[in-house]
């Protein structure tokens, strides 16, 4: 059994609506995961939010602006690296870390 | 004169065990050869019947010398066995009584895992919802992501070609720290390749025992 470590989670919270150079802000934002090594990265849409502009995100006929998440959990230093370089790809948005203890689960299959 | 198996049951009642059922066969034969049916009406009553009942060892020890003497003609006979699940429709009673409300600190579970990822046959998101209902585990949520990746680096996308190839799937679940432990265990088990996370959350307000009310309640 593998032990717990300690580990961040880091939640970026964006609209799916939100580019970076050409493409969706959420795939950029994992493409740079990968970038950084992080170990793993989740996009979660959300069916409908507000954030800092108070505009509702909600499903529309032409371009969704739904809310969308980009999870991510590793060690405190990546988490920081991430954030920090996240932040400069962001407009608005909000990004949260949060304690956690991590179990990595990796079996042979079969 | 009652037919034993009235006193039996009787019996096991005044006893308090959990709950017992007699049930009476179609047709059978025992230690005399000779056939109980229900072809001759006349003896209906000569049919077999078996009672049941499961409790803890403790209770069955209690019980068993006097069944030894009840039954003079028979067979009784004693197994292992493990409870599952023991469901029961809450007595009716105030209203209050029906939720169990629980606050305070808890532990919220997030599993990283591909909605492709089987366990017997079946989707393993869902394989391990069910093993969490059944640890009665106070509720559990899966979110399906749109895009992502796992440590093994393959892409979780959904493509034209491939519109449900693996997107990443994430269970989270709370409930208080000894059940996360168990919680925890069971999906160590169960996972192949995924990732584990465990937080510290503080339980607002949880409350069970809603069906009752509206039926439409958190899954238990």
């Amino acid at each position: 059994m593998a032990p717990d470590r300690p580990a961040k989670l880091l939640r970026i919270h964006i609209s799916e609506r939100d580019r970076y150079q050409g493409k969706p802000l959420y795939e950029a934002l994992v493409d740079l995961c990968r970038e950084l090594k992080i170990s793993g990265a989740t996009v979660f849409r959300g069916l409908e939010g507000f954030g800092e502009t108070a505009g509702l995100h909600r499903p529309q006929l032409v371009g969704s602006d739904q809310p969308v998440v980009v999870t991510i959990v590793d060690s405190a230093e990546n988490v920081a690296r991430m954030a920090l370089a996240a932040e400069g790809m962001m407009g608005t948005g909000m990004m949260a870390i949060s304690e956690v203890r991590a179990r990595r689960v990796e079996k042979q299959a079969g | 004169m009652t037919p034993l198996h009235d006193d039996i049951m009787t019996f096991l009642m005044h006893k308090g065990v959990a709950g017992a059922t007699a049930t009476r066969g179609y047709s059978g034969f025992g230690a005399h050869q000779a056939l109980h049916t229900p072809k001759i009406e006349v003896a209906a009553e000569h049919l077999p019947i078996r009672i049941e009942f499961v409790d803890t060892a403790e209770k069955v020890d209690e019980v068993l010398p006097t069944l030894y003497e009840l039954v003079t003609d028979g067979l009784i006979e004693v197994q292992d066995t493990t409870v599952v699940k023991v469901a029961r429709e809450d007595a009716a009673g105030e209203p209050t009584a029906a939720h169990e409300r629980v606050a305070g600190p808890a532990k919220l579970l997030r599993v990283f895992l591909g909605e492709a990822d089987q366990w017997h046959g079946e989707p393993l998101y869902d394989a391990i919802v069910k093993k969490l209902r059944m640890m009665e585990i106070a509720g559990a949520t899966v979110y399906r992501g749109i895009l992502g990746y796992g440590a093994k680096g393959h892409e979780h996308k959904r493509s034209f070609w491939h519109p449900m190839r693996d997107l990443p799937v994430m269970i989270s679940v709370v409930d208080t720290a000894d059940k996360i432990e168990e919680a925890t265990e069971a999906i160590e088990a169960m996972l192949t390749d995924g990732l584990i996370v465990t937080s510290d959350v503080e339980m607002v307000r949880m409350v069970r025992g809603m069906e009752k009310a509206d039926g439409t309640g958190p899954a238990r």
